[in-house]
């Protein structure tokens, strides 16, 4: 079955937190301020949030690579 | 009341375009998706689409020769240091030291002050019969809140602030001539501050600059300079001073027109953020931005040429009726997926938590006390500035 990933660009990243609103259970912003990655594969069901995550990303910072 | 027999036309620095620009965006979206203006030699893209890949495309569309029409133009080489005129990799690095100092969770903290500094505007005034959206709140908070992070004594927080405005202001229907003044007064002003910092460290921005340590490209590590602090701190001030202030007086006049909202929201407080959101999509504080193009470009089966000047209308692409449903109706229901206000890609707005939080408590502060008002219309002053567009003045009445 084919695959996809979430892939987070950490240099550009500016810990905006967009995508943790979007998808919390991808994405958490934490008190040290910055982004963690909590599924770096997430299930289908969580492909929509993820790319809205994606488009939204004021610095682009966000990418799904398919595998 | 468009003549759709003759082809629109845009300047930029034309006060009665500037009045009420949309349905001259309108045209341009339509009928000229690529605008090219024969008087200032400029190209205008205004499409939502078009204005966010040219704002991710920054090797192509370069902000190093400056991202103001006039300041290109003008072939003036942009000092160091000022990341607004600045592309990879010196951007990055400059804008390294500042990526984290305004983060969400950051400027979340500093809501009690920004809360306290919109009472200290806005409690005097109770009973007065009215107030001046902009004088009394819109040009005091943000100064007052960016000062606060810099460290600057508040007693002098006004006169920078009016050297920085002075600065930037316009006289109609010409392009300004700029000198190399123009980049340095950006910084004008901090220069004891900064001296006597280094002497006398806080808990400000300002120390934090002067201890902090850039990395250049082959990796050696070296303090700041003093012209790069005074870069950086002018930069930060005027960049937090001006846009907010324009999208406080914004606040003032688009919720006088449309008062069914504003009563929504003084009922239920809980819609003061997507309010902020949608104010900024429909009344971006600075709406035009420029690049210079680094290559031949094919825009519209129009070839653009290296080193033309190419803007970018922000405040079009978020009335693009190709994105949002009946764009110029101002409906603080609206979802907005993103708007182009603060920007896009490497270059949105470092300040984007900080003028959202401004503008939130500064709504929340106002129908907390003043739950209606009308615009006394007849004092009304625009602003006209090279970066922004809004109001100089916005008195009301309240009754």
């Amino acid at each position: 079955m084919p695959g996809w990933r979430v892939v987070v660009d950490f240099d550009l990243c500016e810990s905006n937190a967009i995508c943790a609103g979007l998808a919390p259970e991808v994405f958490e912003v934490r008190d040290d301020d910055f982004l963690y990655l909590l599924e770096e594969q997430p299930p289908d069901a969580l492909r929509e949030q993820v790319q809205d995550a994606v488009r939204q990303c004021p610095k682009q910072a966000i990418s799904i690579e398919e595998s | 009341m468009t003549d759709s027999t003759t082809t629109p036309y845009y300047d930029p620095y034309d006060f009665d375009i500037d009045a009420d620009p949309y349905p001259v965006w309108r045209r341009l979206r339509n009928e000229a998706p690529l605008y090219y203006n024969e008087k200032y030699d400029f190209y205008a893209l205004t499409r939502f689409e078009d204005v966010e890949r040219v704002s991710l495309e920054w090797q192509t569309y370069i902000s190093g020769k400056g991202s103001v029409l006039e300041l290109i133009k003008s072939g003036l080489v942009m000092p160091p240091g000022n990341i607004l005129f600045e592309d990879p990799p010196s951007h990055d690095l400059h804008r390294g030291l500042l990526a984290r100092v305004f983060t969400p969770r950051r400027m979340a903290a500093i809501e009690p002050q920004v809360r306290e500094f919109c009472a200290r505007s806005l409690d005097p005034l109770v009973g007065s019969g009215g107030f001046d959206f902009v004088r009394d709140i819109g040009a005091q908070m943000p100064m007052r809140t960016i000062g606060m992070l810099l460290g600057i004594p508040e007693d002098h927080q006004e006169a920078i602030r009016d050297q920085i405005d002075e600065g930037m202001r316009l006289a109609d229907g010409a392009m300004p001539d700029r000198d190399q003044s123009y980049s340095v007064t950006m910084g004008s002003g901090f220069e004891e501050y900064i001296d006597w910092r280094v002497d006398h460290p806080s808990d400000d921005l300002m120390t934090e600059l002067i201890n902090a340590e850039l990395e250049e490209p082959d990796g050696t590590r070296r303090k700041l300079t003093r012209e790069e602090v005074l870069s950086y701190v002018g930069l930060i001030a005027a960049a937090g001073n001006e846009t907010t202030t324009r999208l406080i007086g914004w606040t003032g006049k688009v919720l006088a027109e449309n008062p069914e909202q504003r009563a929504e929201i003084v009922a239920d407080p809980g819609l003061v953020p997507n309010a902020i959101e949608e104010l900024l999509r429909y009344e971006a504080p600075s709406p035009i931005q420029a690049r210079y193009v680094t290559r031949d470009v094919e825009h519209y089966g129009t070839t653009v040429p290296e080193g033309s000047v190419m803007c970018v209308i922000t405040a079009s692409a978020n009335r693009d009726e190709r994105r949002f449903d009946d764009p110029d109706r101002f409906d603080i229901h609206r979802k907005i997926d993103h708007h182009l206000t603060f920007g896009f890609g490497i270059h949105f707005c470092l300040g984007a938590a900080l003028a959202r939080l401004e503008g939130r408590v500064a709504l929340d502060e106002v129908l907390k006390r003043f739950p209606t008002w009308e615009v006394d219309w007849d004092n009304a002053e625009r602003a006209h500035t090279t970066t922004v567009r809004g109001w100089e003045s916005l008195p009301v009445f309240t009754r």
